[in-house]
């Protein structure tokens, strides 16, 4: 399969320029015990104060206690964190390479404390470089980039024993204009990510069905590397000024991180740091979230971390994770549906439309395969190869695989049942074009999509299903299958907002919603009557108990919040 | 300096047989980035269950969340976690090793939950070896031990479609017997340590002077190891093997006790895996809690991890840390007391006697060496060298070092001040006996100290303090120089026990407590009056806000308590609810608005059906029903139900017997149109 996927995959860009779901907080065994180079989360999002403007963030060093003195976390030595761009599926590898690494130093070795009379310890100083050709040469864009300390409390930051500061000005401080136009912020935040960690990881507990819910995120703190990026910057290469549409398809870029160390590390003599030496090995990836989580199964964690995206065009182990999800196991009930009640209201199409089962180990829409209802569609062997419809027993991989490994192109069947008449092959409402089939896992988004105000009534954490929903039922939206800007239209997995509740956007996916959205019903429709089911009001209204962070997000650059103060936690 | 030192230490050894400090978490750069090696908290105490046994208990791992799925957190792989004891210093290096090495397995790698349908992922098992050469030659004393699983919660351990076990079994479980007579435990516990993170390491905010204090390892976990011990095992090799102490302080029944993590020198990275080679380097230890926290500064911290307490024989460039440690700067007026006003109840002499200046950078007894005042005492030059009075400017040569260095004697000055009258340096009341000089930091105990016990009303987390407080101020001991037990004798300093609030100790020893305890009293002390001054008042009354731990201690061995877990209220803080994002769900397209009944519930059975099915529908307010039966293609073959309806349970049955097989739907709607619910019915042959 693999030198024949990736030709597939080139096929599909040369016609045509799909979707689907995924955090990633010590998920794989290997990376657990190295925290410093524990790639968590990464965003990709149209700066709503400045849609010129693409704001990318990844977070490392999951889980850093606020108050873990003397010595607080920080980013390593001897590591590279990297962010890469693609934005043309034409050229393998990255078209935009972002690499930052860091040095520590002591200010004041004779004490204990972390910060003391001015002066502070295990500070850390950072080099960006970017690279413009996949790699090959380097530029330094930001030179003794700065690193605010940890936010200790407030005889270390703000007192005069300590820093005489406040931690907004350090912030501040540490804001750096690059000489290529981006803005760069490298430094501890609040982790933005929410999630019912204690619950969903009891077998999948989520909502909790005793007790209250729990961000079992809240009130920690990651390492985030945020850049601004002037979307000309990223844009491919013979793109269009502005773009054609709010859904063209040369604004696709696709995002994911990195961290990297040399292949061997000897420990030094007493006292004396350790040495590293040979090539680089990559240790952390991610792209979209919770893939390494909770679609990967342990046995191959550590194997996902270590590859590309770009390597995923010729591997071929991962791919049914994607085709058959452990997850989909636990909403299905003649699998072990009834074995995780929190996940009642989460039911597969196991009956789509009288004719489709989307349980796993089920056909899907592989019966539809060469007939003359999906010519000229996605699902055509003509258009896209066999990479939708690979064969029988893979019935998620018109939905689940794509959106992990190529985005969603704006072609039938991949467009709002709005406008369908009920067949959902037909021509539908555009609501989505995140495709760009240049590998496997990453954040794709449509740069030409507009931001969502985060004060519009409108928003919504649910993202692009929020879009599908306002497209299918929202009288503003539904009475034309015109392609017009939704709000949310430019929310998770159309790249990913800070707001963006993925766990429950993932799950919902799990369970079929994108299939919905594009007319494949709940098996509760009945012809005729409306799609808008008690199954898919029940996949629309799940709930994780926890919808959103624990601090609000700056409207502003760089985003994400203050750090917690080592001395304001704990208070449960 | 080096040889002479180690020269003193066992002319001193030879000669006879002090008291003083030390946790550590995350405590230095290298070792916080390495969190599977990182020794966390070392405790040696007699056991208060069975008294002829010593428990040793070395945690690892710090911080670790209960909720830190899907992987939680496990003993690595290519680590040797070791405990170490002392218990001659007349040979160098350690009597008994134990020696932890751990494999991790996956029983289902098909799933991302670590526990599925009676499987456990990265499962974690223990060989454990001893040496009694000094790590010459090693004997398996267990193979295959198990860890218990991570506390996930109640679905992962107790239901069926987990492990459907109580988690008090798997930990109950954990404790196994080795084929040389100790018991073991290996698993996850609650961290035993009690600390204010937060406030301590903001410039010394202990207790907090602006709002509460607050238990900084509350609701984490930590991985222990667990040993209990005859103690005729430990004693000093010549000691009959089923000995009776001479006395409470005898000293053929002291021991040193510390822990250590080693790696491999070579890690060398390959795609998702990696592999270890080369020598066995230590990465982290611990002997004393605190030292490498508290005392020893950032540009030493990875040194202080990587020598052991034998290396400190020969190292020079760690001895100022105690003589003038930088804790005591902030204790001291004339240097940056002002700057720590949570310290401001801990003031050291600085004109002990109207002589002795205790201060940084003064020379404390300095002045006594080689008088007559000091002649067959432990500050003799002829006693025990130069150890104790090295030479000026190293005023807490006499009370802090030896402490974290060789133990406290039982020797003038080191014993209480009741009945010595006024002179520090005159024959007091005996309170400890932990000397063992034969190196670096260590937890030294003394065996033959018996167990307080913990309901106890005189027991105290203030340990070896309050034993001496109680020898100076208690009529039932402060009236005679005997030696006498004292409860909590077997308190930290002498051993650590689960309780003792080290972090407390430590500050009050750094005040300059053990020096008061002895006859050096504080600066307010007038000549005839009561000893016990406000500032000694002021020392012993300083409180950091947190006293003890968060889970209360089991009464027998490991003693630690069942870890946290995930599903529990240390899983995370409380939800800050979001609002549901508003879905305007009028309808698909063109199509009819749809509204949901919340006040109707309707079901059949059987479903599938053959013939005949009966409907079950109940109405929670009466209306307009109507219930029909549609085919697949929307066509409706059956009406059952269409009029006004009371509140109440109802059944109808539907007769398909006509009807091709195949999927029906049975639609209820109100008044309105609205649908109630859609049931999905099947017809088989």
């Amino acid at each position: 399969m693999n030198s024949f996927f990736s030709k597939i995959m080139m096929t599909a860009l040369c016609l045509w320029a799909l979707e689907a779901s995924a955090s990633s907080h010590r998920e794989a065994p290997l990376i657990a015990n190295d925290p410093l180079a524990d790639n968590t989360d990464v965003y990709a999002f149209v700066s709503p104060d400045d849609p010129s403007m693409v704001t990318i963030i990844a977070n490392f060093i999951p889980t850093e206690l606020p108050h873990g003195g003397p010595n607080y976390n920080t980013f390593g030595e001897n590591i590279r964190y990297e962010i890469h761009i693609d934005n043309n599926a034409a050229v393998p590898g990255d078209e935009v390479t972002y690499r930052f690494t860091f040095t520590r130093m002591n200010e004041d070795p004779s004490t204990f404390f972390n910060i003391r009379l001015g002066l502070r310890n295990i500070r850390a100083m950072y080099t960006c470089e970017r690279s413009m050709d996949g790699g090959n040469t380097w530029t330094t864009i930001v030179s003794n980039g700065e690193v605010p300390p940890p936010n200790i409390g407030p005889r270390s930051i703000e007192s005069a024993v300590g820093l005489g500061t406040t931690y907004e000005d350090l912030i501040a401080d540490a804001i750096m204009s690059a000489s290529t136009g981006e803005t760069i912020y490298a430094g501890p935040a609040d982790d933005p990510f929410f999630v019912d960690l204690g619950g969903v990881f009891d077998l999948g507990n989520l909502p909790r069905q005793n007790g209250q819910p729990r961000d079992g995120l809240g009130e920690y703190n990651v390492h985030s590397i945020v850049i601004k990026v002037p979307i000309n910057t990223l844009l491919k290469v013979g793109a269009p000024v502005n773009p054609t549409s709010i859904l063209d398809s040369d604004y696709v870029i696709g995002v994911w991180a990195s961290a990297s160390r040399q292949a061997i590390r000897t420990l030094g003599a007493p006292g004396q740091p350790s040495s590293n030496s040979g090539g680089w090995i990559q240790v952390s990836r991610l792209g979209m979230p919770l893939t390494n989580e909770v679609v990967i199964p342990i046995g191959w964690k550590d194997y996902w971390n270590s590859l590309t995206p770009y390597d995923e065009l010729a591997d071929t182990n991962l791919d049914k994770f994607f085709y058959n999800p452990e997850l989909a196991l636990y909403m299905d009930d003649d699998q072990f549906g009834g074995a995780v009640p929190a996940f009642a209201p989460l039911r597969i199409q196991r009956n789509s439309l009288g004719m489709f089962d989307f349980g796993n180990g089920q056909d899907g829409l592989y019966a539809l395969k060469g007939s003359a209802a999906v010519a000229g569609t996605a699902l055509d062997d003509a258009v896209f190869g066999t990479l939708l419809l690979p064969g029988p027993g893979m019935p998620r991989s018109v939905d689940l695989w794509p959106a992990f490994h190529t985005g969603v192109p704006n072609v039938i069947p991949y467009q709002l049942a709005t406008g369908k008449n009920g067949n959902p092959l037909a021509a539908g409402k555009p609501f989505v074009n995140n495709f760009l089939p240049n590998g496997g896992d990453m954040l794709r988004l449509n740069m030409a999509v507009p931001p969502t105000p985060r004060n519009d009534p409108s928003f919504s954490t649910l993202g692009l299903v929020q879009a599908a929903v306002l497209g299918l039922t929202d009288p503003a939206y539904n009475g034309n299958a015109d392609l017009e800007f939704i709000p949310n239209m430019d929310g998770f997995p159309n790249g990913r907002r800070l707001e963006d509740d993925v766990t429950r956007i993932e799950l919902q996916a799990v369970s079929g919603i994108v299939l919905a959205a594009i007319g494949l019903w709940y098996d509760d429709y009945v012809p005729g009557q409306s799609p808008v089911t008690q199954d898919l009001l029940d996949v629309l209204t799940y709930e994780t108990g926890v919808g959103k962070n624990d601090k609000d997000f700056k409207t502003d650059f760089p985003y994400v919040a203050t750090p917690w103060r080592g001395t304001e936690t704990d208070e449960n | 300096m080096k040889n002479f030192k180690q020269y003193m230490l066992t002319y001193l050894l030879l000669v006879t047989g002090i008291a003083a400090f030390a946790s550590s978490h995350r405590e230095a750069p290298l070792i916080a980035d390495d969190p599977l090696a990182d020794n966390v908290d070392l405790y040696a105490f007699r056991s208060p269950h069975t008294p002829n046994s010593i428990i040793i208990i070395a945690t690892f791992n710090p911080l670790q969340l209960p909720h830190g799925g899907p992987n939680y957190y496990q003993f690595g792989e290519d680590i040797r976690y070791e405990i170490h004891i002392d218990n001659n210093a007349a040979k160098p290096g350690d009597e008994i090793i134990y020696r932890w090495t751990f494999k991790t397995k996956n029983e289902d790698p098909s799933t991302f939950f670590n526990i599925r349908l009676g499987k456990r992922n990265l499962r974690n098992t223990y060989t454990l070896e001893k040496s009694t050469n000094g790590g010459q030659s090693f004997v398996k004393i267990m193979i295959n031990g198990d860890v218990p699983p991570p506390y996930i919660g109640e679905r992962s351990i107790e239901s069926p479609v987990g492990l459907g076990t109580p988690y008090e079994k798997f930990f109950n479980r954990a404790v196994r017997r080795t084929n040389t007579g100790e018991n073991v435990f290996v698993g996850p516990v609650d961290d035993p340590f009690f600390v204010d993170l937060g406030g301590i390491f903001d410039l010394g905010d202990a207790p907090r002077q602006n709002g509460d204090p607050r238990d900084g390892l509350a609701c984490m976990n930590v991985s222990a190891v667990a040993l209990e011990i005859p103690i005729f095992k430990l004693t000093k090799p010549g000691t009959p093997s089923n000995p009776n102490p001479n006395n409470i302080l005898d000293d053929r029944f002291i021991i040193g006790v510390w822990a250590s993590a080693s790696r491999r020198q070579i890690r060398t990275l390959s795609a998702g895996d990696e592999s270890h080679s080369g020598d066995w380097v230590q990465v982290s230890r611990l002997g004393m809690p605190l030292t490498n926290e508290a005392v020893i500064p950032i540009g030493f911290k990875d040194y202080w991890n990587a020598i052991t307490p034998y290396d400190e024989l020969t190292d020079t460039t760690l001895d100022p840390f105690f003589y003038n440690p930088e804790l005591a700067l902030y204790m001291d007026d004339s240097q940056f007391g002002g700057a720590v006003p949570a310290f401001a109840p801990l003031r050291i002499q600085r004109n002990s006697l109207g002589m002795f200046d205790f201060g940084n950078g003064q020379d404390g007894l300095f002045a006594l060496k080689g008088s007559a005042a000091v002649a067959g005492t432990a500050l003799d030059d002829a006693v025990f060298g130069t150890l104790l009075l090295p030479g000026p400017g190293m005023p807490r040569s006499v009370d802090l070092w030896p402490i974290f260095h060789t133990g406290v004697p039982n020797v003038r000055p080191y014993q209480l001040a009741t009945g010595k009258n006024g002179d520090p340096l005159a024959a007091g009341k005996p309170f400890v006996n932990n000397f063992l000089p034969n190196g670096g930091d260590m937890l030294r105990l003394n065996m033959a100290v018996p167990a307080t016990p913990r309901n106890d009303p005189k027991f105290s987390s203030l340990g070896l303090i309050q034993a001496a407080v109680l020898g100076l101020t208690d009529p039932a001991y402060n009236t005679s120089t005997a030696v006498q037990f004292i409860p909590n004798m077997d308190g930290f300093p002498n051993g650590r026990r689960l309780e003792d609030d080290v972090t407390r100790i430590e500050l009050q020893a750094v005040a300059g407590v053990a020096l008061a305890a002895i006859g050096l009293w504080y600066d307010d002390y007038v000549a005839g009056q009561s000893p016990v001054t406000q500032d000694l008042l002021d020392v012993l009354s300083y409180t950091t806000g947190v006293e003890q731990n968060d889970a209360a201690f089991s009464t027998k061995f490991p003693f630690l308590a069942m870890p946290w877990p995930g599903d529990g209220e240390c899983g995370g803080v409380i939800a800050q609810n979001a609002q549901s994002p508003h879905t305007n769900l009028q309808g698909v397209g063109i199509a009819a608005p749809v509204a949901l009944g919340q006040n109707f519930m309707m079901g059949n059975a059987p479903n599938p059906f053959k013939n005949q099915t009966t409907l079950y529908y109940e109405m929670s307010e009466p209306g307009k029903l109507n219930i029909s039966v549609f085919d697949m293609s929307g066509r409706m073959v059956s009406n059952l139900m269409d009029g006004e309806v009371e509140k109440g349970q109802y059944s109808v049955e539907f007769n398909g017997s006509d009807l091709v097989p195949g999927v029906y739907f049975a639609k209820a709607t109100n008044g309105k149109g609205q649908v109630l619910e859609v049931l999905k019915m099947i017809r088989t042959e």
